[in-house]
């Protein structure tokens, strides 16, 4: 009877899990705007505090235990800058507004019915709930993102030593992204027209530097139907011809850096390739920041005199950004897959963007692999263009393989403007025509 | 053989190259590239060095290379858009000419003795002139140096079929055996390679320009010098075969992108995008107006000769213009071919190089259509070109050597006529029309986690040497196909980080109107088989951030019987240096023999035989032969290379 009854509740939970919800606009304000009544606070985590290996354990709450290590180790020291707020942009809240009431989970990881546009599921989640991790990460997945469309352009890689700090190669990287369905705020909206494939969001990269890797282009397709695998397409400059990535080429290592394909943007992959496990709500620090307030660079001369981040700690490895408190959903992804090189991925989601400035990964044996961060500007204090955008500006990036010492650092140029981006460039023949 | 000398002019290119290599001095925080303080020109390069050294040779390359590439975007030109000139231009030196010149120089060669079964004129060794006298040798025919063996490099020669002389100096140290405008560059041309009348340092000069049209599709149209590249395989080319390769620069083996001959071309393409029921679809056409180029083989006396063909044409040409003397053709009997025998001038040999001149008419045209249905990538192809290899056609005017020879009575030239002889070898190259349609198509195999590519074609026009034909040669069909299957697999223990790359590819060619035909002193036709498949394997993987990478690739021929496997390692040492260290190395089950026509009997009753294809005075092929000249076709690209080996070093600085 015990039994029984425990099954019983089980599916009721079950049930409740993938329902639609009964989400109200009260809800979905409080997910988009968390600090309406304040940000939030810590004890004597303020504004210039400068928290070090002395004094790290004291604030040990605002941080990830890898992230505490790595302080006490002398890595690195984080400012603490003012808190901001990140409000999305308004067109993407009122999707969610219209549409977050039919949206509820399929009966299988990945599958999700009723969504037209904005965010998935804007209720607060609940450790009650056995699949509350899979709806953030819908809501990651379907985020604002970079907006319908976007470019990173240009996009400095840098690969590091990370004991000696000495760059060993550089990348010149040009990055688009595009999305084909539940668009919001571009048009055409909500769908790009004709979309045979059923795509949901393209990715499109070239190389413009150096010479040996120049024009190699990678291009992603991935379906609205969770369970179909991504297409990807490699473009070899110096073969001058477009191959089909096998899926197994998505987690391995990009170009030589640190990252996996997997990783852009914190996770970029399927909702279906993982388990995902919501592990509670957090303050933590995290790189959101006023970009014009932090050290700047112009290494990378342009003409419109913007700068780049800078980077700090050891082996130059760390965004040398201001972190500012913010709420965060931590939730674990766990790949499907038992050949894939990953054992477990931490996230630590922004509630309010739902971006991933943080995430810590582990191997298969259950070490602790790879520290990923990636610095979120605001859009109204970056570039003009940006302002007003509701998009949380990815700006700086920082990922080291702890195990091997070794690092990759990003400096974004990221553009929030439609004109910069063509749906032509997400085709597999516009690569075979820039290649050449 | 021992005039090794060091020309002081190409030397100091080469060193100016090293200094060019030393000075530069770009900081390593830069991105390699050249800052032109203009965002839309851009303007990158490289210098290198190859050097490689083959087995029982030596230096077989020292290949200095500058190149630059550039780009200038030109923005918004009347109806067009995105308007640039994209240029890349290649200086050359390759050193191996002076450094090994007594291999691959003007000091090549030397003197040579044929090795007939049978003595007729009493000596195993004949010089030129020396065999039995059916016609006389010229001045420039007798003259024994600067010559080799054919095929002497890959096989030893005696008894193993005909034995002919050849000359393997460059072209303007002897000109003997070299064809008009073709396989004829002089000694600065093989060091120069890429400055010459067809101004190949251009590799690529074109304008591009587009226009979106309001429809959403995309007009892009590119006209200028370049390569333009079909097909979705490596290593073959099926589909890939707009621009003819440059085979002198490596064999097969080096990158497409490096000995594709760029051409003179306009390319107009409607990139319509997606649609109802396609995801992506695309039409290009392709017009090739540049005058006609073949594919470069490789000349007599340089060190990549694909299927020994350079050496062969020149020893076939030096025949024709000053005569020769041929081993092992005549026989004791009628039934064999013993003893060492002179010709005269235009008896046999190649006469001439028929290279098309340029016309509208001998332009070539191309179209594709491509597109993405679900998940797979396709492509429809039809290009009606040229043959880039070449066709030796027989049927030319020939003098009958027998009719005032001494032999017969006389005094050779008294009485000769010029006339058509069936079964006579003696040619003009010609490279005939060629019309192919095929198609291509990639799809990804979730269940196998592995990229499928396979490319298909039919081709026709094709030429091949066939000697039961009283030309010579025989037209057929062909089809080819290549499958390919990459996939990715990790070996943790070796490298966490990033998968292993497994790729296969097995190419294969069908000739339709395949001619192979039991004779009486053995089999004859095409020497070509009716089927053939090739097969690769490579096996790469990437360390240290990708900047080391290992990597074997094999080949196997399975007619041949022919295996290359060419290990090597990949170092970026950082953004501006990168060294290549490799090696080439090849096993086979050594030369195989082919009906050569030595008897086809083109002068009866002075060649008959007793075989009964030559009853009542007729020619025809009887089925002798022997390694040269035609085992090289059932040897292969990788077999004629037997003795190749190579250890091959690079190093890049690019900037």
């Amino acid at each position: 009877m015990k039994k029984f009854t425990k099954g019983l509740l089980g599916a009721a939970l079950l049930s409740v899990a993938a329902s639609a919800s009964a989400v109200t606009d009260i809800d979905i304000e409080n997910s988009f705007k968390p600090y309406t009544k304040g940000f939030p606070t810590v004890e004597g985590v303020v504004a210039g505090l400068v928290i070090n290996k002395d004094n790290v354990d004291k604030y040990a709450s605002v941080f990830d235990k890898g992230m505490i290590k790595h302080i006490k180790d002398g890595w690195v020291d984080i400012t603490v800058g003012e808190p901001m707020d990140f409000v999305l942009n308004q067109r993407y809240i009122d999707a969610t507004k219209a549409g977050a009431k039919n949206v509820k989970l399929g009966e299988k990881t990945g599958q999700i019915e009723g969504y037209m546009a904005g965010r998935a599921f804007p209720m607060e989640p609940s450790l009650d709930d056995p699949r509350a991790g899979e709806k953030l990460a819908w809501n990651f997945q379907y985020g604002y993102n970079w907006g319908d469309s976007a470019a990173i352009s240009p996009f400095y890689w840098a690969y590091k030593n990370m004991n000696t700090g000495k760059i060993e190669r550089n990348i010149k990287f040009n990055f688009y992204f595009m999305n084909f369905a539940h668009r919001v705020s571009q048009d055409p909206v909500p769908e790009v027209s004709p979309n045979p494939g059923g795509l949901f969001r393209a990715i499109y990269l070239n190389v413009a530097e150096p010479f040996d890797v120049k024009n190699t282009q990678l291009l992603i397709h991935r379906s609205k139907n969770d369970l179909k695998r991504d297409n990807s397409w490699l473009y070899l400059g110096f073969q001058r011809r477009v191959r089909r990535l096998a899926t197994g080429q998505t987690t391995d290592s990009f170009l030589g850096s640190d990252l996996m394909i997997e990783d852009f943007e914190g996770y970029n992959g399927r909702v279906s390739d993982m388990n995902w496990t919501y592990k509670g709500t957090r303050t933590m620090l995290m790189p959101f920041y006023d970009a014009s307030k932090q050290e700047r660079t112009d290494k990378y001369k342009e003409a419109d005199g913007y700068k780049y981040s800078t980077y700090h700690g050891k082996g130059g490895c760390f965004p040398n950004v201001t972190y500012s408190l913010r709420k965060v959903y931590v939730v674990e992804s766990v790949p499907v897959d038992s050949n894939h090189p990953v054992g477990k991925r931490v996230h630590y989601m922004d509630a309010q963007t739902f971006t991933l400035p943080r995430t810590v990964t582990f191997d298969r044996q259950g070490k602790y692999w790879k520290s990923w961060s990636i610095g979120q500007a605001h859009p109204d204090h970056h570039l003009p263009i940006n302002k007003g955008s509701g998009v949380s500006i990815d700006d700086s990036f920082g990922i080291m393989d702890i195990q091997s010492m070794h690092c990759t650092t990003g400096q974004f140029k990221g553009i929030v403007d439609e004109n910069l981006v063509k749906k032509k460039q997400f085709s597999v023949q516009y690569m075979r025509s820039f290649g050449k | 053989m021992k005039n090794n000398k060091w020309h002081l002019k190409p030397l100091a290119a080469a060193f100016a190259l090293a200094g060019l290599v030393g000075g530069l001095s770009i900081s390593q925080q830069a991105v390699a590239s050249i800052d032109t303080g203009d965002d839309t020109l851009e303007i990158s390069g490289f210098v290198e060095n190859a050097t490689y050294f083959r087995n029982k040779v030596g230096l077989s390359k020292f290949r200095n290379t500058l190149q630059l590439e550039g780009t200038k975007l030109l923005g918004n030109m009347g109806a067009f858009s995105e308007v640039s000139i994209n240029g890349t231009f290649r200086a050359t030196y390759d050193g191996v000419y002076d450094l090994n010149s007594d291999e691959y120089g003007d000091g090549a060669g030397g003197a040579v003795f044929l090795t007939p079964v049978v003595p007729a004129t009493g000596t195993f060794n004949v010089a030129p002139g020396g065999g039995i006298p059916l016609g006389n040798l010229t001045t420039e025919g007798l003259r024994n140096e600067g010559l080799e063996i054919l095929g002497q490099s890959r096989h030893t020669v005696k008894g193993h079929g005909v034995e002919l002389a050849v000359p393997v100096r460059p072209c303007d140290k002897d000109s003997r055996g070299c064809l008009d405008g073709y396989m004829d560059d002089s000694l600065n041309e093989l060091r120069y390679s890429d400055f010459n009348d067809r101004w190949d340092f251009i590799r690529e000069l074109y304008v591009n320009a587009v226009i979106d049209m309001d429809s959403g599709t995309t007009f892009n149209l590119s006209v200028g010098k370049k390569q333009e590249v079909w097909g979705r395989t490596d290593l073959f080319r099926v589909l890939d075969i707009l621009n003819p390769i440059d085979y002198s620069r490596n064999n097969i083996y080096d990158e497409f992108e490096d000995t594709r001959i760029p051409l003179w071309m306009a390319t107009a393409e409607w990139q319509f995008g997606a649609n109802n029921l396609l995801d992506d679809m695309n039409l290009q056409f392709v017009w090739i107006f540049d005058k006609f180029r073949p594919s470069k083989l490789g000349q007599s006396g340089t060190p990549n000769q694909i299927l020994g063909a350079g050496e062969l044409f020149r020893s076939l040409n030096l025949c024709w213009e000053e005569g020769c003397t041929a081993s092992v053709f005549a026989g004791v009997t009628p039934d064999d071919a013993s003893i060492a025998t002179n010709f005269g001038p235009g008896v046999l040999g190649i006469r001439e190089a028929d290279m098309p001149e340029w016309s509208l008419a001998n332009s070539q045209l191309g179209v594709k259509f491509e597109g993405v249905y679900k998940d797979i990538g396709f492509s429809l192809n039809a290009f009606y070109t040229r043959s880039q290899l070449p066709s030796l056609r027989a049927g030319i005017p020939s003098d009958n050597p027998f009719t005032g020879s001494v032999l017969t009575g006389g005094n050779y030239g008294d009485n000769i006529e010029s006339q058509y002889y069936s079964h006579l070898i003696s040619f003009d190259i010609h490279f005939p029309r060629v019309f192919l349609v095929g198609g291509s198509l990639d799809y990804y195999s979730e269940a196998l986690d592995t990229a499928i590519r396979v490319e298909g074609a039919w081709t026709k026009g094709e030429e091949f040497a066939d000697s039961t034909q009283e030309r010579l040669f025989s037209e057929s069909e062909v089809a080819r196909w290549v499958i390919g299957a990459d996939h990715n697999f990790f070996v943790r223990s070796i490298n966490k980080n990033k998968a292993f790359l497994l790729s296969f590819q097995t190419f294969g060619q069908h000739i339709l109107q395949h001619n192979r035909v039991q004779r009486a002193f053995g089999e004859a036709g095409i020497p070509d088989r009716e089927n053939n498949y090739i097969s690769t394997l490579l096996l790469q993987g990437w360390w240290m951030q990708d900047r080391l990478s290992f990597k074997v690739i094999q080949a196997y021929d399975w007619g041949a019987e022919a295996y290359v496997v060419s290990p090597a390692m990949d170092w970026l040492i950082d953004d501006n240096w990168r060294l290549q260290v490799g090696a080439n190395i090849k096993f086979d089950r050594g030369p195989a023999e082919w009906a050569d026509c030595t008897k086809c009997s083109p002068f009866s009753p002075y060649t008959d035989s007793t075989a009964p294809i030559h009853a009542g005075g007729a020619s025809g092929e009887a089925g002798l032969g022997g390694i040269e000249p035609l085992g090289r076709f059932i040897d292969g690209p990788i077999g004629t290379a037997r003795n190749e080996d190579e250890i091959q070093i690079t190093l890049r600085y690019r900037f």
